[in-house]
Parts: C-alpha cells; structure tokens; sequence
C-alpha cells in the first residue's frame, strides 16, 4: 500500500467522522429519557363520614403526570383502610405491579399474577412481594380524604 | 471512469453526506414525533423547546433537505455538462432519479409539522393534485385519503416521507453503488467537500433554528405562509398561472422533464433536448426563485408581516412548553343524558358527543359544558346563535343552521346543551 492509497482511504472516513461524531453526539442527548414529574395534587378519595367499618374499600383515583410531551392522566385503584385509621394504600403489588383485589370471605388481599397475599392492615402474608401494599401520602380537609399518587417504582426508591 | 478528479466534480460527495445527514436526522426526529392531527404540532413544540439538541436536529433536517435540493439539482447540470448521460447511464439515471424524490421528500414532509405553513402547503399540495388534466379529482382523494384534509392525509404524507420516499432513496443509492466502482464514486475530494459543506450546514442549524409557524387556530388572517427554498419557483410560478394550470407547471411539466431526462441515454439528439430542458429548468427556477425573494423584501408591507411573523416566532420560543392532555387507563366520563339526534348529527363531530370540545389538529373547538352560565346563552339565544352564529360574535367554522335544522330541532339542541355541566 502506497502513500496515497491510504491516504486516499483515511480521507473516506472524514465525512463519517463529521457526520456520525457530531450528529450521534446531539442522538445522545436527544434521546436521553426524561424522567416523569408527578404533579404533588391532593386528590379527593371519599369523604370521611362514608368511612367505616372492618373492610378496606375500594377507591378510584385520577392521577395526572407529566411525561414527555403530555399530561398524563391515569385511573388507580386504592384502598381506604377505615380499621387503620383512614390509611390509604396503593391497589399496585409491590412485587411486579399487578393490581391486587380485596378477597372478602378470605379477609385478605391477592395478587391475581404470582399469588402474593396480604392482610387487612396491607400488610404482606406471603408469596413473592419484599414489602406489604405501599401507603399514599394521605391528609383531611374539609371533611374529604385526599392522597397524593405515587407509583410503585417511587415507593421503592423511597 | 472518472479521467479528472478536479475539486469541481464532488457534487457526488456533498450529496451523499446529504443524504446520510437527512436519514439520520429524520431517524431521531421520528423518535418524538407522532403523525396524528392531535399531537404532531405538541410533539414539534416539545421537539423544539425540550428535547436537548432538538432545534438543532430539526433544523438540520429542515435547511438539510433545502441543501440537498440545490446540491442534487447542480449534480445533475455537473453530470450533463459531463456528458454523464452517454457515458455513465447508471449515474445519469440515479441522479435524476434522486432529485425527483428529493423533491417529493420536501413536499411530503412539509406538511407534517401541521403548523399553519404545513396546513397551507397541503393545501397547495391538494390543489396541484385537483387540477391535474383527467384523473385529478382521483388524485386529490388518493393524495387525502378522503374527501376532504383529515388525520388520514396526515398519516398519508407521513407514510410517504418517512417510509415509501426513503426505501426508494435507498434503492436507487444502493443500485448506484452496486454497479459502480466505489472509488470511482467517492474520492477523496468528494470526501473533503461532502465534510466541509456538512459542517457549514451543522453551523447553518446552530444559528437557524428551522422555522414553526403558529397553530393553524392562533394564525390570523394576515399569516403569510412561504414554502420551502426548494418550492419557492413553483409558489412564484403559480401566481402567475391561472387556475388548474397550475397543476400543469407544477406536477406534469416538471414529471415529463424527469422522464424525458432518464430515458435520455436512449434518445437521438440527446445533447440538444438535455441541454434545452435542462437550462429552461435553471432559467425559470432561478428567475421565479430571485423574483419570489425580490417581491417579498420590496413590497413593505408584505415585508412588515413576516417582521411580525418573526417576533411571533421568536416570542413563541420563549414561551414554556404547552403539554398535550391524554388520558391512558379509562376515567369515567361525565355522564349526561343522550344527546338529540340532530345534535349528534351536526354539532358533535366539532363539540364532541357530550359537549365536550375537541381539538382537530391546531383547531380547538369549544366545549359546551356550563355554556349557561355565560352572558347570552339562554335557550333562546343559543337557538338564535345556532341561525346567526356571527351575530353573536362566533367566527367559522362555526355555521348557520337555519337551512338543515328546524326551530323545534334548535330548541331541543338548545334545551339539551344548557344542562351540560363540567
């Protein structure tokens, strides 16, 4: 191989170079994800008068985030837990995110994926799960049980 | 086959950096944008604003298929003055090839931004189709996907620029590549020039970023839409022209001179007709493009309105990101009683089925809901607004109904819509 010849072959990859190093750089950060932003709202779970008795009782929550280029919003289930002081915990399973369903004549709660249970209180019985249903940021005002949403993958870093 | 290797003939390599900047640009844009009438122009805007390094790919994207143009249209003239036609059919052929893609990249993708430029420009594009000689009508609603510009055109101009138009890009580069010497092809002249005109482009975009007009709801009436560099001889040409000609100069004339030109190695003369259409080509596209840039900067106030466009532009970049609102498990919409038929019928498909709004593309249209509680929106008004919508103030589309609905017919929409609440 001559002088040229390589010479000629290392100028083919400078239009490459140019191209690839500088576009690919910006690819980077350009389709680096952006983490979703939860909006800290206060969101109306039921009023407290129509809170008792030994059951949890299923709730609907309308969450909203912002993620990329929307506000999301999404329906989650809760359970508002009257025997534990109005807490209100997450329908999501710890383990793999299932949402789990309140089993009335067992007195549990179970994960209809990989047979997780738990107790009333929410906490965990047995099966896969680490940790017993998550807990919701939850206050009184005005009469109204309000939560914040958090989802699974921010309890766990929690 | 290339005797000289002068600096004057790398018009090859500058086109073939092009094109990769194009496809790579056009990969990563794809990456948030969504052809949908609902969300292109907020997955533009976040694009824009957001996305680290997103102007800048945009842009690149933008002004890069202008360049391209221009570098593809001097290819071809380098390529006939070299008398590629005889000599090298494959490379003639390619050339003319791409610069008709090219074309029909640019107009394709112009439209999908869906601002008020993209809606002017299918418009346009809608237009030449309509007027073609014989099967116009059918082109018009196979360009559309229907009768009138919907979602379905957008997804069509979006399939066609991202997917058919570049498959066919890749095949004719790959057929030039395949039957020609690769050394032959790309030297290392072409090399030096395809990087240098990459990085003046790259500069170019740093400094520019590509243009977004406003929504085709916020445009007033006094927007000046302009298309692409590349299409500004034809928008000058069709001032000129009257009606359905248009589609003549801008559709057939230029088709026929593309296949006038590949089948070239195969005619006699081929010198003289090359030679003849190709400089009538440079001529009216020079000209109409020069007189297009003149009468804008001379006429002032055309020139006042794109100052203003500008400043909008410019403040509108410096507005924070507007998210787009969607809804991903089922929520539970607002129940109310059925809507009337003749609600359903006329008023739903802009105000939704529960008088909820609707937004089509950059046109947002009102929701009805707790409309009673606004100044002059009794039963009795709304059934008077519903015959003489511009006596109230309201703009189109909004219409008259008093020609398909009867009074009985207004009074039951009016009486349904005042119980509407949020």
């Amino acid at each position: 191989m001559n002088i040229d010849t390589s010479r000629r072959s290392f100028l083919k990859f400078l239009p490459l170079a140019a191209v690839f190093v500088s576009i690919g750089g910006a690819a980077f950060r350009f389709l680096r994800p952006k983490l979703s932003a939860a909006t800290d709202a206060w969101l109306d779970v039921a009023s407290v008068s129509e809170l008792s008795g030994p059951q949890p009782i299923s709730r609907k929550i309308v969450a909203e985030q912002i993620t990329g280029w929307a506000i999301t919003t999404e329906e989650h289930n809760v359970f508002v837990l009257p025997a534990k002081n109005n807490q209100v915990v997450s329908a999501i399973c710890p383990h793999e995110g299932c949402e789990v369903a309140w089993e009335q004549n067992r007195n549990r709660f179970s994960c209809p994926c990989h047979e997780s249970f738990f107790a009333a209180d929410g906490s965990r019985i047995s099966g896969p799960a680490q940790r017993g249903l998550d807990a919701l940021p939850a206050r009184v005002q005005d009469g109204k049980l309000q939560v914040q949403y958090i989802s699974k993958e921010q309890a766990t870093r929690a | 086959m290339r005797s000289d290797n002068s600096w004057l003939r790398t018009t090859t390599g500058i086109v073939a950096v092009l094109i990769a900047v194009q496809f790579l640009t056009g990969v990563l844009l794809a990456f948030y944008y969504v052809p949908s009438v609902d969300h292109a122009y907020t997955t533009v805007s976040y694009i824009e604003k957001v996305v680290s390094s997103g102007s800048w790919i945009r842009s690149l994207h933008h002004y890069g298929s202008q360049w391209l143009t221009v570098f593809v249209f001097i290819h071809v003239i380098r390529l006939f003055l070299d008398r590629a036609y005889a000599a090298n059919r494959i490379q003639w052929i390619a050339g003319i090839l791409i610069l008709g893609l090219v074309m029909a990249a640019g107009g394709t993708g112009y439209s999908l931004p869906w601002d008020a430029r993209a809606f002017f420009s299918t418009r346009v594009a809608e237009g030449l189709m309509a007027g073609l000689p014989i099967a116009g009508g059918m082109a018009r609603l196979w360009l559309l996907g229907g009768s009138e510009i919907s979602g379905v055109t957008l997804s069509r101009f979006f399939a066609l620029h991202v997917l058919v138009i570049p498959a066919l890009i890749g095949v004719v580069v790959a057929w030039r590549i395949f039957r020609t010497q690769i050394a032959a092809l790309f030297g290392p002249r072409d090399a030096i020039v395809g990087t240098l005109v990459f990085l003046v482009l790259a500069l170019w975009a740093l400094k520019h970023p590509a243009p977004f007009g406003p929504s085709v709801a916020e445009a007033g009436a006094d927007y000046l839409p302009r298309p692409g560099a590349q299409f500004l001889w034809l928008y000058q040409s069709l001032k000129y022209i009257p009606g359905g000609l248009g589609s003549i100069v801008g559709v057939v004339l230029p088709g026929i001179v593309l296949a006038v030109l590949v089948a070239l190695p195969w005619l006699k003369r081929q010198r003289l007709i090359a030679g003849s259409l190709l400089g009538l080509g440079v001529v009216l596209v020079a000209i109409m493009t020069t007189v297009s840039y003149l009468s804008d900067r001379r006429d002032s106030r055309t020139a006042q309105q794109f100052a203003r466009q500008a400043a909008a532009e410019e403040a509108w970049r410096h507005q924070p990101f507007n998210p787009a609102t969607i809804t991903l498990a089922a929520t539970t919409a607002n129940a109310s009683a059925g809507a009337p038929d003749m609600y359903t019928k006329f008023c739903a498909n802009c105000h939704g089925t529960q008088g909820q709004g609707a937004q089509q593309g950059p046109l947002k249209f009102p929701p009805l809901l707790d409309v009673s509680a606004k100044p002059r929106r009794s039963v009795d008004d709304i059934v008077a607004l519903l015959k003489d919508p511009t006596a109230y103030g309201l703009q189109p589309p909004m219409r008259s109904f008093a020609d398909k609905l009867t009074e009985a017919q207004m009074r039951e929409i009016a009486e349904w819509i005042v119980k509407l609440k949020k």
